[in-house]
């Protein structure tokens, strides 16, 4: 079995919205376009195929009704593949695989995120109690070990949190329970929780409760990352003056480098929270400069836009706005905020 | 299923877990995901005061991959049911894996597929305003899920929990069960402490699709 190749005529269609059909193809030649309807604009989007590219390849590999219809807009070339085919086709271009898996886990992302949004209603638990509570239910229950285990995760990530206290005081109550009635569900080893198989045997028993969170082991996270997330954690909480002396101690720290990176990224955008618009443009420069290929130029150019937009500069802002739209990942949610903005500000021009 | 795909130059990445032990907690930010080598792990969220299972995943199956997405909190959490050995990756070691091995990247990317369409699906039932509608579109997904086709069947014994409910629908609880007691009034559905029945699913897809029609206009 291999792949058949098939010519379509302009103006015809491979395939309607809605359609359930295996088939996976591959642009050879011509101009093919996916049209569907976003659900977030209800605007109608046509998306070009760049030839080499596959299309149809979730609803074909996933059996699920395709979300689009393929329109056909000049005489094409197009490879179709049955699952098995691009299967084995994709086994041997892992290039590929790691292509789309890139696309997908941004589609995902950018869906993820939009579910988050609509979920704001929702009574949602902010993360800090939510992970005291699993600590409060392990140990309700008699699971011990599975109780010291959240409360220490719990002092990992919030050593000065609201809960700090009780969650210290509970981490000697599990300790003394374990150490007479065993971890509880199961026999867990609380100081050891992860040990890698290769690295011989674990740490010692655990240290008293009260001790800092110590360096844990591969895999887990540096003094660093938890000072990290601790800033992060404040800006979640719209502590934005706080989260900027956080991320300002980790980048003069001088000590992860990726951490340091990730820090100065997001004590630029506090300083845009905090509204001191010169100062985060002027950041967000010096870390584009550093870095011109930053994973993040999106987002940074994004807030530099929005920074001189706030300061009444509307060439500039647009100028920018206008720069990030044509920038690659047209689904990415920066690029679409980004054409959102330049909207606005049209409309206000009107 | 295809034969496990030989993993061996991956043994740095390894780790293990006692049985009982919690491999990460829901809402802990992470940065990892893993593939189970051996032992079962079992996928729980704590809602009110009921542990609930979500999955039971065995060897040669993923997890936490969502954490290569952004660092999210987790959204549930895992514990060892036997002792588990599983391969660790994080973003940054995550590329080497996918380029030596093709098949788990083939899997990763059935897995993004899925969670992209569930994903989807969810947001539909958000873009609801109706209360009522938003239950209804629920028991839709759910008969989805179950691969069922909702044209050739009518009563659907779910085994689900008002509290399930309330969270797909993204309405708080008590509004759920308002939905629901009058949904149970109107005699479309029965609802049991474990279950709920829906008596006439083309019913329930009749009215989503009409106040989806009804908002589009």
């Amino acid at each position: 079995m291999s792949p058949k190749a098939v010519q379509y005529r302009a103006n015809s269609i491979i395939f309607f919205k809605g359609d359930k059909s295996e088939w996976v193809y591959l642009l050879n030649a011509g101009k093919v376009s996916l049209n569907y309807v976003d659900v977030e604009t209800g605007q109608e989007v046509h998306d070009l195929i760049k030839m080499g590219e596959f299309f149809g390849v979730k609803s074909g590999l996933g059996r699920y009704p395709r979300e689009e219809t393929a329109v056909v807009l000049q005489d094409s070339s197009v490879m179709a593949f049955t699952p098995q085919e691009f299967e084995l086709f994709a086994a041997k271009n892992t290039r590929i695989i790691t292509k789309m898996l890139k696309v997908f886990s941004n589609q995902l992302r950018c869906i993820h995120k939009q579910v988050q949004t609509l979920m704001v209603s929702d009574a949602q638990e902010n993360p800090e109690t939510g992970l005291y509570k699993i600590g409060e239910y392990y140990l309700k229950n008699k699971r011990y070990g599975q109780a010291l285990h959240a409360f220490k995760r719990y002092l990992v990530y919030y050593p000065t949190g609201a809960y700090a206290g009780d969650a210290t005081n509970k981490i000697v109550q599990a300790e003394e329970f374990v150490s007479r009635y065993g971890s509880g569900a199961a026999q867990a080893s609380p100081a050891a929780a992860r040990a890698p198989a290769s690295a011989g045997s674990p740490e010692g028993p655990a240290a008293g409760a009260s001790e800092a969170p110590r360096r844990e082991k591969s895999g887990e996270l540096s003094d660093t990352a938890q000072q990290y997330y601790n800033a992060v954690s404040l800006v979640s909480q719209e502590k934005h003056t706080e989260a900027f002396k956080a991320f300002k101690k980790i980048l003069e720290a001088g000590g992860d480098q990726e951490y340091a990176a990730k820090a100065e990224f997001e004590m630029a955008k506090c300083l845009f929270h905090l509204k001191q618009y010169d100062s985060c443009v002027r950041t967000f420069s010096s870390i584009v400069q550093k870095f011109p290929k930053h994973p993040d130029l999106r987002e940074a150019l994004f807030y530099v836009a929005r920074s001189y937009e706030e300061k009444g500069d509307a060439a500039k802002a647009g100028g920018l706005y206008k720069k990030i739209t044509t920038m690659a990942g047209d689904d990415d949610p920066v690029v679409r905020r980004a054409r959102k903005a330049l909207k606005a500000m049209e409309g206000q021009k009107a | 299923m295809s034969p496990a795909p030989d993993l061996s130059m991956f043994k740095r990445f390894m780790v293990s877990f006692r049985k009982g032990d919690i491999i990460f907690c829901e809402y802990e930010p992470g940065d990892t995901f893993y593939l189970i080598q051996s032992g079962r792990v079992q996928i729980v969220r704590i809602i009110g005061d009921l542990e609930k299972n979500i999955d039971i995943l065995y060897p040669g199956e993923m997890f936490g991959e969502m954490a290569i997405l952004e660092e999210a909190p987790r959204s549930a959490t895992t514990i060892a049911l036997d002792d588990v050995k599983a391969l660790e990756f994080n973003r940054e070691n995550f590329e080497v894996l996918m380029m030596g091995n093709p098949a788990i990247a083939m899997k990763l990317l059935k897995l993004f597929i899925k969670r992209i369409y569930d994903q989807k699906r969810r947001f539909m039932i958000l873009t609801l305003d109706d209360t009522e509608a938003r239950v209804a579109d629920v028991f839709l997904m759910l008969a989805e899920n179950q691969s069922m086709d909702t044209s050739a069947v009518d009563s659907i014994d779910f085994k689900t929990t008002v509290d399930d409910m309330s969270h797909w629908a993204g309405i708080p609880v008590a509004q759920t069960r308002e939905a629901l007691n009058h949904f149970v009034a109107q005699r479309r559905i029965e609802l049991h402490p474990d279950r709920i029945v829906v008596k006439n699913i083309n019913d329930f897809q009749r009215f989503v699709n009409s106040r989806r029609k009804h908002q589009e206009k």
